[in-house]
Order: C-alpha cells, then structure tokens, then sequence
C-alpha cells in the first residue's frame, strides 16, 4: 500500500512537471509537420512531389535533435527549405527546453527523495520473514547491526545522517539492510520502515536524542501495539514513562548496565567472568577474573557514570573521593569533592597515594586519559577503570591497557543483541545472582561445565523455539504422542552416546521459566530454549530437530526404515516377534 | 549399524559395478557385450529404485532421482536392441550396439553419482 501510495506520488510529480515541456513539443512538432506536408515540393515526371506525413515527421525528429540527415526522400524546393529554416531554430529551442525539464526534475531534491522513499518502501515489502527496525545508525547502531547480521536477524535502519546512510551501503553485510536517510520520528517513516507490518518484531530506538527515542517509543506503542520496543535512555523521567507504554518495552541504560557489572564484579567475580565471556570481550576468559579492590577509590568527572558507579561502591561501603570541574549537587552522600579537573593537586588532594583504584568516567575521551596518566604516575598500583566515549579512540584506549575499560556505546549495542538473539539470558542471569544458598556451586559448576565443553572456541547463544516452522521433526513426534526429552535433541547425530558441544540454560515453557534444566525434560510445543554453544554443534542441533530420521536415531537408538521396502519388512518382523 | 544401508548399499554398488561391466569393451563390436549383463543391469538398477521409494529426506530424493535417470536410460537401451533384433529384424549390427553402449553409458554416469552421494552421505553422518 505504501509503495504504490509513493509510486502515485512520483508519476504525479513526473506529469505535473513535464506538462509543459511537453504541451511545448506537441505544438511545435504538429505546426512544423503541416507545414511540411501542405508546402508544395519539387516537380518530378511533371508532377508536383508532396511529404507524406510519415517523412514528415521522420523530417522533424532528426531535425529537432540537431541530427540532420539531409533531404529525404527527394531533394526539397526552395519553399519547402524556407520553411525549414523556421521549423529547424524553433524546434531545436523547443526540444532542449524539454529536455532541460526532464534533467531538473531528476535534480530535484523533492523528486529523488520521493524516489528514494518508494525503493526504500518496495525493499521493506520484500522482507518476508521478521525483521527489526533500528533507528539510529551512530556507533552504537553499526555495531548492533553487524551483531544481528551475524545471528541472522534481518534489520532495517533509519538515520537522519546522509552520511551515516551511505556508509550503510557500503558495508558487506551477510544479508541485506536496508537503510532510509529520514528522521525516524516521523510517523510516515516509520511506517515505510515496515513498522505495522506483522513481521515487524521490534523497534529500537538509540538516537543521540533522548527526546526523540521516547518519541519513537510512543508512535510505535500506537502504530504496532504488538512490537516490541527497545529504547536506549540515560534519563530516570523518560525511563518511567517508558515503562508505562505498556507491552513488551525494554530500556538500555549503558551506565545502570554498568553499574550493574561493577557490582557483579565486585561480589561475585565469576559472575562477571562468564558475563563478559558470553558478550565475546576482548581478551574475556572463564578463567580470567577480575577484583577491584576494596580501599578509597576516586572519581574523575561526575556525570551519570560517576553517579551510578559512586552509588555502588557507597552501597559495598567503599569510601569515594570525587574531581568534577561542575560544582556539587546537594543532594549527594560524597565524602570528598573536589571542584575541577583531574590534575597533580586536585588528585593529591583527594587521596591519590592511599587510594586503591581510580574511575575515570568524564564525558571526555582526553580527560579521561589525562586523568589516567596522571594518577598512574603517582600511584602505579592502581586499579584503574576508564570510559571510552568514541569508538576511534580504541587504538589509545588499548595502549593504555586499563584494568577495565567501559565503552557506553558497545555496552548498549550488547546489550539490546543479547535481548534479542537471547531474550531468556535475563532471567538466568537473575537466577544466577539471587541471593540464595547454593547459587554460588551452582555458578562454580556452570563455568567448570562450559570450560569443558566450549574451552577457547567462540561462546554462541543459541534460542530454539519448538515450533512447527522452526523444528517440524520434533513437533511431528510429538503430535504423535511420542516423548522428546532434552538429552536427545543435544545429542551428537553421529554418536548419541555423546553430547553435542551445547549448555542448556533455560527453558521457558508456557510461561514458566526453568533455569538449568535437568536432561530429561520433556519438551513440549511452544517450549523455547536458551543455549550456550559452539557454532557446529548449533548447526548439528538445528538439523536433527528438523529431519525425523535422525530425532529417531536420537530418540531410540535404532534406524526408522526409510524406503517402503523396509516399512513393509519391518512391519512383518514385529507382526512375527 | 544400520541394516537398510546394507541392502540399499550392496544395490546400490552392484548396479553400478554390473553397468561398468556391460559397458566396457569396444563400443560397436557386438562381441563385447552381453545381453544378460545388461538384463541384470536392468534388474538391479530397478531394485535399487524402488528401495529409495518413500524415503522423505533431501538427500534420499536425490538418490531417488539419479536412480530414475539411470533406469531410464538402461530401458531405453534394452528397448533399442529389442527393436533392432526382433522387431525389425536388422540385427545387431555396430550402428546399433554402439547406441544401446552409448545409452548405458550415460546411465554408468548417473551411476557414479548416486554411489558418490550415498558414501558421502554416509561419511558424514559417520553413523
């Protein structure tokens, strides 16, 4: 509907502009053709020669277009050749003038983005199986849309920047994404976006803009009440209305995801250790955990980052110092601050030399790293943790080999990929970090189990939904009253004696949530499962879960006859025994 | 180890190796092939089919598919020699032995695939 609405508009604005030039032509081209027909010609075998209508016109067109290829049929008389004359400088003026037309229409800034909207909008219908709609196409958007396409979810990217939409284009990307230079919060965009189609399965919104990311939220709350919404926002007001949008909203908030981690980095190391490792950080490892020491610690900038780490270190009673240039809120619980920027006296004046670690968290890539070589010089023991605000900065940001390194970008686009590739990682998460006796076995065993199983290969979080589409074998047997437990999908297809390379982590199942599973579950239609993998096992699990021969292998241990031959015969065996 | 692959296999083989028999020798000299090789080529060739039959999986279709190929070919051969022996009466002169070996050699082709698909398949399964 929407292409065909941009079409009309386009041959509408295509007619309305070449009226003219054309009316121009018609007139020019009808005049000169009666002139030439009526004029008498030569005299031939005593006869008076007259142009056909035909010639006529064959005469006009290369006349017009300057192409001139003399006098045909017959040589012209000099009344005929006078006319000429007349018609050649008139209809030549005329044709360029049309010409002219066409050109400036195709320049036409209105017209090529009438153009571009209606491909755009033809490329979105084409989309047949679901897809999401990113609008914003910054740091943060290129490194979740390279992460979709490489789990294979199909995005499709909104960006006010012409720049930012052309680079788009350049990208080998695995499967295509389309991208519209437009501003998102513009409900007519966002519907040529796909946004009401069914296939639509969530929007996200990480602009620049607080303001319009919450806007978009709405539009698409009222547009599409099913899809989902992500929203990237650093603000508490906009999160609370957030929330009240209703369905499925999720916020990213990079410095409460942060704050999070810093917490989990401090209470429960391994915690952190497996959350970086399934994120893919670089140099991440199950073995590798890091503490952040218990002592003083300072904070260089007090922005939303300073705030939300300040609060946590409060909360697991370290003492603070803070060097902000800004002056004091009132309403803060701060031990020391310090008015200005990080330097020799202000460092030394909030503690340096007995300080444990230093967070430098301003807004400002140099400042950071000022601040990082400053306190390092005066104390080399430092644990230091430093915000990394643009992605061209990882070459200083590497040499500067901090303890930790928070980059607010990668941390959002993470985050909202694991929402959508894993959207059961929430809860087992939760899981693992209730406080409850035995949680902490339960991780140490966890990480001894994936170590063994995934070791240095890349971790894959790999969601099945047991639905007909997606795994037709074993919805077949089911319908067949027949059990499926979990032990036999995540058994190798060459050898079900082996496990394939593959964790399961949760199972939600008609609404319930199921955290480590035991391997005897029985799955059920509409189960979907969250597991951590390798590659090759994801691809061997996906076939055996499709092709029923081998789910009866799995499940029995035995062959299913495939021919009819062998139906038959044993069929026969089993009448026999 | 799977049963059905033994009989589908030892079908699957023989026709080809049978096929590769009639098929070797001088093409136009009727001296060289005989008319029982290529009836059991026949034979088997069609047994080998119809063990394929009902097989739902991807590569259980393709197998099924060289199969018919080949059966196809080899009655068209079989059909030819009727005809020019019988029917006709010519006899088997060189001009016909050579299209009845041609005819079978196509099928040897469709032959080779469909063993190749069946080891391969089975090596990477590794059942």
């Amino acid at each position: 509907m929407n292409a065909s609405q941009d079409l009309s508009r386009v041959s509408f604005i295509v007619m309305r502009e070449m009226r003219r030039p054309l009316m121009a032509v018609l007139i020019v081209y009808s005049v000169a053709i009666s002139g030439m027909i009526f004029i008498p010609g030569p005299e031939l075998d005593g006869e008076i020669q007259y142009l056909s209508i035909f010639h006529a016109f064959y005469f006009m067109t290369y006349t017009a277009t300057t192409t001139g290829f003399g006098e045909i049929p017959f040589e012209y008389s000099n009344a005929q050749r006078l006319w000429a004359i007349i018609c050649l400088y008139i209809s030549v003026v005329t044709w360029f003038y049309a010409l002219g037309s066409i050109i400036r229409l195709f320049q036409n800034t209105f017209f090529l983005r009438a153009v571009e909207e209606w491909r755009f909008s033809k490329k979105v219908n084409g989309v047949t199986g679901p897809f999401y709609i990113v609008c914003g196409f910054g740091d943060t958007g290129s490194v979740l849309v390279r992460g979709m396409n490489e789990s294979g979810l199909r995005a499709i990217v909104i960006d006010q920047s012409e720049e930012r939409i052309q680079a788009l284009k350049l990208r080998n990307y695995k499967l295509a994404v389309p991208g519209l230079c437009a501003n998102a919060s513009i409900p007519k965009h966002l519907v040529e976006a796909g946004v009401e189609s069914k296939h639509c399965k969530a929007v996200v919104c990480i602009t620049s803009s607080e303001e319009i990311n919450f806007k978009i939220s709405s539009m698409v709350r009222l547009l599409n009440p099913k899809a989902g919404i992500i929203t990237m926002s650093k603000v508490d007001d906009y999160e609370e209305s957030l929330v009240t949008l209703g369905g499925e909203v999720h916020i990213v908030d990079p410095f409460k995801t942060f704050a999070r981690v810093l917490n989990a980095c401090i209470n429960n190391p391994a915690f952190y250790a497996l959350n970086n490792w399934l994120v893919g950080d670089k140099g991440a490892s199950l073995d590798k955990y890091i503490h952040p020491p218990v002592g003083g610690w300072i904070i260089c900038g007090y922005g939303r980052m300073g705030l939300e780490a300040n609060r946590v270190l409060a909360k697991n009673g370290i003492k603070t110092a803070v060097i902000d240039p800004h002056s004091r809120r009132k309403d803060e619980e701060i031990d020391t601050y310090i008015v200005g920027h990080a330097n020799e006296k202000t460092l030394n004046h909030a503690g340096i030399q007995e300080a444990v670690g230093i967070l430098a968290a301003d807004a400002d890539d140099g400042h950071n790293l000022g601040a990082l070589l400053n306190a390092r010089r005066m104390n080399p023991d430092l644990f230091t943790i430093v915000r990394q605000n643009n992605h061209e900065n990882e070459k200083v940001y590497t040499a500067a080999k901090a303890d930790m390194v928070m980059q607010p970008t990668l941390v959002t686009a993470r985050k909202i990929l694991l929402i959508l590739i894993a959207p059961l990682l929430k809860p087992f998460f939760r899981y693992l970090l209730q406080r409850e006796p035995g949680r902490a076995v339960i991780l140490k065993e966890l990480l001894i189990l994936l170590r063994d199983k995934i070791g240095n290969k890349k971790p894959l979080l790999v969601t099945i939904d047991f639905t007909a589409e997606k795994s037709s074998a074993v919805i077949d047997c089911l319908k067949q009253g027949e059990e499926v437990l979990l032990r036999h999908v995540i058994a190798d297809p060459r050898n079900r004696d082996v496990e394939l390379d593959l964790v399961p982590f949760v199972i939600k199942s008609q609404g319930e949530e199921i955290v480590l599973p035991p391997k005897d579950y029985k799955i059920l239609e509409g189960d979907q499962f969250l597991f951590c993998g390798t590659l090759s096992a994801k691809h061997l699990l996906k076939s055996s879960i499709n092709s029923e021969y081998t789910l009866y292998y799995l499940r029995t241990g035995s062959y299913m006859p495939m021919g009819y031959f062998m139906q038959w015969y044993k069929k026969r065996q089993t009448k026999k025994g | 180890m799977n049963f059905e692959k033994v009989i589908f296999g030892f079908f699957i083989v023989l026709s080809l190796t049978l096929n590769m028999g009639f098929f070797l020798g001088e093409y136009n000299n009727p001296a060289h092939h005989s008319v029982y090789e290529l009836f059991m080529v026949v034979v088997v060739n069609l047994v080998a089919t119809g063990l394929k039959l009902g097989d739902r999986s991807q590569i259980g279709a393709l197998l099924l598919a060289t199969s018919l190929v080949a059966d196809f070919e080899l009655i068209a051969a079989a059909l030819h020699w009727t005809y020019a022996v019988h029917i006709i009466g010519t006899g088997m002169t060189p001009d016909v032995m050579a299209n009845v070996v041609a005819l079978a050699g196509g099928a040897l082709v469709a032959n080779i695939i469909s063993v190749i698909i069946f080891v391969s398949e089975t090596l990477m399964s590794r059942l």
